[in-house]
This record gives C-alpha cells, structure tokens and sequence, in this order.
C-alpha cells in the first residue's frame, strides 16, 4: 500500500487514475506541444513550462493505455518534471480505495502502474512516477 | 549562511580575480609606470583583504595577507625588483590564500600559517628588500620559523643571526621535549652541550606534540653542524635537530660588499618625452560586485523575462491570421526587446574559462618546482565562455586533477630520458564544447595508470573479485571510487585516497560525467563533460521537413543550393571536392524527403582542414542569427538535437553537429552496404 497522502483523480488515456498529490508540482491549462524531430515513443514532444522544456507523455506508447475519450483539458506536472495530458480532473481522495491491488509483473500496466482499486464500479489506477520514468527511459534506449 | 558573509565572499572572490588579472600583467614585462600601477593595486588589494578577513575574525588568514601586502609594499618603495622568480612566489602566494579561504567557506579549519609552503621564499625576498645602510640589515626572515616565533626575537638575537649568516654560518634549531618535573635541569644540560659546539643565540618556547605532555623548547644554535649524538638525550625524551638558515641562501647581493641597488620600477618621468601609448597603460575597470543572494535575485528575473518573452511568441502565433497588424506589430518589437535584455542577462552570467586556467598555472609552475618535474603546460578554449556558477564548481575539480598528474602522471626528467621522452612532461588542458556538453580534457604524456596495480588494490579492497576479468574502463574508473588509491603513503600532493571521489561527486552533481583513459606510458586522458543549461548560440537557420532548424556557425564550412534535386548518397561537388551528401531528415529519423534544393557542409568544430566533411541536404536556407539555446530534459533526449529556441513560428532546434555528423556516416554507410 502506498505511503498516505491524498490522490487527484483524473481521466486521461481512457482511464481513471489517482496521482499521489505529493508527486504533482501543479496542474496547468493544455499548452501546444512540439513534436521533436525523431523523439523517442513514450514522449509526445515539449512544451514550454516554467521557461523550461517539459516532456509531454504519450499515454499511447505505455502498455495497458487506452486511447484518449476527448480533448486534453489539463496538464498535470510531476515533480520529476514531466507533464501528463489530461482528459478531465474529477476530483480527489483522502484515501486509497480498499482493497488495493499490487499489480502483477504479468499485468501490462505493471510498467508504470502501483497498484489499483475499485470505487464502487469504478477501477482506479495508480500512476506510479518511478515507474513510469524507469519506463520511458527503456523506451528510449530500445530505440 | 550569513547574507553579510555572502557579500563579503563575492567581494573576495573578485579581489582574488584582480590579484591574478594584475600579476599576469606583471608577467609580461610592462613599462615601468604599469609596474608600479599594478603593483600598487596589488598592495591595495591584499590591504583590503587583510581588512576584511580581521573584520570576520580569521586571523591567521588577515596575517598572511598582511606579510604578502609587505612584499607588495616593498615592492612599490622600489626595494624589490620585479622578477619571474619573484612573480611566480606572489602567485603562489595569492593562490594559497585563496585556496585557504575556499577551504573556510567549506567548513574547513583555518590553517595556521597558510604561506607555510613559501615561508624560504618570502624570508628570501624580506631579506633582501631590507635597507644595507647602517648596520639595520635584518636576516632573521631567513629563519624557517613560523612568522609569531621570529617576531618574538629581541634584537640583539636579530644582529647576531644576521651576522652570523653573512659571516657564512649555518644555523641550526634544537626542539627537545622535557618533563614537567626536570625541565631546569634538563634544558641547562642541552645548553651546555651546544654552547660547546657553536654559539647559542636563543631558547624559544616550542610547541608540545599533541600525544606528549611536557614542556618543548627550540634551541638556535649557530655551528658549522650538530652532533645529535653528542645531545644528552633521556628515555622519554624527543629531540629533533633542523637547519633553520642556510648562509648559501643569503642572497648574492648582500654577500657582496659593494651591492647594486636593486633595480626599482621606476614612476615614468614627469614631462620628459611623449607620454606611453593608451595601450600600454594599466587599464582601470570599475566591477560590479554581485554577491551570491544577489545573482540569485537576478536568475530569477532573467527567467521570469524568458517566461515573458515566450508568453510574447505564444500570442503571436496565436493571433497570426486575424485582423491585428499593429497589436501584433507592436508584440514583434516585444519579443525582439526582450531577447536583446535577456541575451545581456544571460551574458552576465557568462565568464571565460581563461579565469580557471589562470589559477592553474601558478599551481603548476610551483609543483614542478617541488616535485622537480618539469613541465610544458597549454592551455586551449580559455575564451569559451561558460556560466559563472559552473565554473565556480570546477575549480577545486580541476587543482586536484592537475596535482595528481603531475604527482602520479608524470615521471621524473631522468626516467623521461631513459624512455625517449622529452625532459620535460607535457600538461594540456583544453575546454570545448561539444554538442549539449562543455568538454574539458586533461592530458598528460607521463606513465599512464597503472592497471595491475589498480586491479590489485581493488581485489585488496573488496572492489573486485580475484580470477575475473576486469576490463580497462572498469579499472580506470575504480580510482573514482571513494578512498581508493594504490599509494602507499600519501604524498604532499596527492595519494591520500580522497579527491577523484569528490572530483566525480562534484561533476556528477553538475549532471555530467568524469571518462578516464591511459595508454601504459604513453599518457593519460580524463575528460570531463558537462551538459550546457543555456546559451546564445550563433546558428544558421535552416527549414527541413515543414521544422526550423538551428545550426552551429562553428561547424559549418559551407551553405551551398544544389544544381538540381539532391537525395541522400549523392556525392555533391564542393569546390572541385566530391563530398558525399545526406538528408537531415534521414539523420533524424523521418521520411527520406523527395529531393532537396539546398546542402550544408558540416564538420568538426575546431577541427583541422582535412576533418571528416559531410554534405547535409535541407529544404530551404533561412539565414543567420542569434538563438538562446535551452537544452532539452533527459527524458526528452533526441539524438542529433542539442536543445531548442522558442521562435515567432514555433520552436527551432539547435542541432548537436557532430552527432549529426555521426548520424549521416552511420546511413551512408547503410546506403553503401545495401547498395
């Protein structure tokens, strides 16, 4: 089980997620992406944030995403300085639902996921920053 | 730590880079007047320095900076002659209070006597300044004794040392460490013995060794020689016998009896002859201090100006096609304005590498000296300009890079010879940058690392394991592990297990990386890289693939529009030279484009004339100009591309000559493979 903290709970890739608030530097409106000529998958390209370049997620690249259900609405930054393109902010959690699943190796989301939970009907996925980072940089260097 | 100490720091940091700047002029020989300005200057400088170290309460530190501002001061009576030799001593000086004072700002303590290791040359230099006329000459400054110690000598023991020097006898320091209970009685032997053999000028109160307890006396004796033998030594006793004053090194023009004055920089006559030309003239420059908080606050400003001006470019892309000429005419002249300020923000930050390299080289000049090695030392890329915080950080790196090679990297001149090398080792250090990284190489043509014995240690240690093979990468890089070193005992310079650790902590935390090589006798290489923040960048702007592209004027030979649609694997003709060519969007990885109208000849910045050259075909060329380059995260990493530039039309890329120059060797050769 994750340390305490209170969770965002967010729809991108066609799927319901919680971020760990601790693990977030802030959330922004959509900013226009830059595609990098001959970027690695995993990275849709940049934006400009902060007066720096941030990397923008490809949810498409990651195993076990679905494909966006609409526009991106937001932009969630994580505190190791990569944004995650947003379809909605739904709301936040003071706690994790039980009971919590530790995901599987064999699960394809295991790649950058720590866990999930049902609420009510609802499956809630953990987006875990260590993995996902450790994920991307596999990406890039298969390449 | 304190913000008042901040700003006394920043303040010392720049006296120190006007001490070095100054001697340097000193060094080249300058006309009489700019010898006595800098001079002057100097005095000035270590004056201040000495204030504001008694202001904080470093005391040793404000008494060392009083015994150089002495020299300074003689110097500028007239009683000192401006001299490599003497020149090269005031480096060295200046060097070890600064070195001293970076030491207390890390928290280390502050070291008794920080001009300890040129306590012979300064004596020598006081000895010499001092006045001939009236029996005041006062040798005592020969004396190898801390500073407090000749100050407490009377005045008949100064006359007596000096005579006795001129008369050409050596004198010699007895320290013994006598019980509590029989000290009297103890130090009256010892006197007695001496008195026998010379003539006993003094008994000075010692320091006690720290694991004794006791009471330590130096006894200074003037004799030909000491018998340590002859000494009435007890059990439980110490004794330990030094020359204190060689007569040898009384300096020529005292022993002679008709001396020469010595020459004095002369101030140029008053209105006698045309005045010196404005170039020969010590230049007055007026800096502005910036302390640490303070450069902090400015940081800050030149970010929220890049966030402004991005702000600036993001509207005008979005109102471009609407109705709004003169708002967005008005945004254009935004956008230009705020480049300009924050290319002269970022410009202040900036300072050439020269300012490192000129710490070196004294450092150099002085373990030659020691060590008796000597070396040739060349420095390339001074006049790359990096960011002011960065540099700061390498320094410490660098000194101790630069100690190791010439403790353990070079070989004494005898060894040199009887291996066909040069007397004298060779030392070049070059800067450069090289992509998204700055590169700094330290090469030396001394012994190489010694692999075995590396390998050894590691086993020793734990570090390996015995029976495996262990590559030569992985061996070089064991020394950067911490406390690891195949030195026996430590030297004075180096060996102690402690420093290639911190040098890869400190360029790790920098974000970059520490690359050692060695051939066996041939040399050793270690390359430091480290990856640029931000810069202005000098590029040729070039369209490709619907994207703008920056390239790097240092790389670019030539920019060239084809006769006809090129494709890549043409061989194009560049001033009579066939020169293959490659599509930039091949080397990036995009679709091979259907044929371009225009190349670009690129190579090696820096490199020499018969370099790998490599034609880049493009879409169209834009023309030149200034970028502010921002390196792009890791996680964004794409090869061929340094970083980007935000512009009116989107971003640029700054593309990484030469690993694009690797990337079109790489498909052209694919291009002949599956030919």
């Amino acid at each position: 089980m994750p340390e305490s903290s209170t969770w965002l709970h967010v729809r991108a890739a066609g799927l319901d997620l919680l971020l760990a608030t601790r693990d977030l530097r802030e959330v922004v409106a959509p900013l226009p992406v830059s595609a990098i000529p001959g970027g690695a998958r995993g990275i849709q390209g940049v934006v400009m944030h902060q007066g720096e370049f941030l990397p923008v997620l490809a949810w498409d690249d990651l195993p076990g995403c679905g494909s966006p259900a609409g526009p991106v609405t937001a932009l969630a930054v994580l505190r190791p300085r990569l944004g995650l393109p947003i379809e909605r902010v739904v709301g936040t959690l003071g706690a994790l639902p039980e009971p919590w699943q530790v995901p599987e190796d064999s699960e394809s989301a295991s790649a950058w996921s720590g866990g999930s939970g049902l609420l009510g009907d609802m499956e809630l996925r953990l987006v875990d920053p260590d993995r996902l980072v450790a994920l991307l940089r596999r990406l890039r260097a298969d390449r | 730590m304190d913000q008042s100490f901040d700003d006394v720091w920043a303040e010392c940091e720049d006296l120190f880079a006007q001490a070095r700047q100054t001697l340097a002029v000193l060094k080249e020989s300058p006309p009489a007047h700019v010898v006595q300005a800098s001079v002057n200057a100097l005095f000035r400088t270590t004056h201040t320095l000495k204030g504001m170290a008694g202001m904080l309460g470093y005391t040793s530190f404000s008494r060392a900076a009083h015994r150089m501002e002495d020299i300074f001061d003689l110097m500028r009576k007239g009683r000192l002659r401006s001299t490599d030799s003497l020149i090269e001593t005031l480096e060295a000086g200046i060097l070890a209070l600064e070195s001293g004072l970076a030491g207390i700002r890390r928290g280390r303590p502050e070291p008794d006597d920080y001009l300890h290791a040129l306590r012979r040359e300064l004596g020598e230099l006081e000895a010499l300044a001092r006045p001939t006329e009236g029996g005041t000459q006062d040798l005592t400054s020969l004396l190898d004794l801390p500073p407090d110690t000749l100050k407490a000598l009377s005045e008949y023991e100064r006359t007596r040392v000096t005579a006795l020097l001129l008369s050409g006898m050596p004198i010699h320091g007895v320290a013994v460490c006598l019980d509590f209970a029989t000290f009297d009685e103890r130090l009256r032997a010892y006197s007695e013995v001496l008195g026998a053999q010379g003539e006993l000028l003094s008994t000075l109160p010692w320091d006690v060794p720290e694991d004794r307890e006791g009471l330590a006396f130096l006894l200074m004796v003037a004799c030909p020689a000491v018998d340590p033998a002859s000494l009435p030594l007890l059990d439980g006793e110490l004794l330990g016998v030094t020359l204190l004053a060689d007569p040898a090194r009384v300096p020529a023009s005292l022993r002679n009896p008709e001396p020469e004055a010595p020459e004095l920089p002369q101030a140029p006559a008053p209105a006698s002859g045309p005045p010196p030309p404005p170039a020969a003239q010590a230049v007055e420059v007026e800096i502005l201090r910036l302390p640490a908080h303070r450069v902090e606050a400015l940081e800050a400003r030149l970010m929220a100006v890049g966030q402004l001006r991005d702000a600036a470019s993001l509207l005008m892309r979005q109102a471009k096609g609407l109705d709004r000429e003169r708002p967005l005419a008005l945004l254009g002249d935004m956008e230009e304005g705020l480049l300009e300020v924050q290319k002269s923000l970022l410009q202040m930050r900036m300072i050439k590498v020269d300012s490192v390299f000129s710490r070196i080289e004294p450092l150099v000049k002085g373990l030659s000296r020691d060590t008796g090695k000597p070396v040739k030392l060349t420095f390339l890329g001074g006049d790359l300009e990096v960011e002011r915080s960065l540099l700061g950080r390498l320094s410490e790196p660098f000194l101790h890079l630069v100690r190791n090679a010439l403790d353990h990297g070079l070989e004494p001149p005898s060894e040199r010879v009887a291996q066909g090398k040069s007397e004298a080792g060779s030392l070049k250090i070059s800067a450069s940058q090289r992509g998204r990284n700055l590169r700094f190489d330290i090469r030396d043509d001394g012994r190489g690392f010694d692999l075995a014995r590396i390998e050894a240690r590691g086993i020793e240690l734990g570090l390996l394991t015995k029976g495996q093979a262990h590559t030569p990468e992985r061996l070089h890089r064991l020394t950067l592990e911490p406390g690891f070193s195949t030195q026996e005992r430590a030297s004075q310079l180096s060996g102690r297990g402690v420093g290639m650790d911190v040098v890869r902590a400190e360029i790790e935390a920098l974000g970059g990386e520490v690359h050692l090589s060695s051939e066996p006798r041939r040399g050793s290489l270690i390359r430091l890289s480290i990856p640029l923040s931000r810069a202005v960048v000098s590029c040729l702007r070039v369209r490709c693939a619907g994207q703008m592209f920056g390239i790097p004027l240092n790389s670019v030979l030539r920019v060239q529009a084809g006769k006809e649609p090129l494709h890549g694997g043409d061989q194009v003709d560049v001033l009579g030279m066939s020169t293959p060519l490659e599509s930039l969007q091949t080397c990036l990885g995009l679709p091979d484009p259907d044929g371009q109208k225009a190349f670009v000849v690129l190579t090696q910045p820096g490199a020499a004339s018969r370099s790998v050259a490599i034609a880049i075909g493009v879409d169209e060329i834009l023309g030149r100009g200034e970028v502010l380059l921002r390196s792009l995260p890791e996680l964004a990493h794409s090869p061929g591309i340094m970083g980007g530039s935000l512009q009116e039309e989107g971003i640029l890329w700054v593309l990484d000559p030469e690993a694009i120059l690797g990337l079109a060797m790489n498909s052209l050769m694919r291009r002949v493979a599956h030919a």
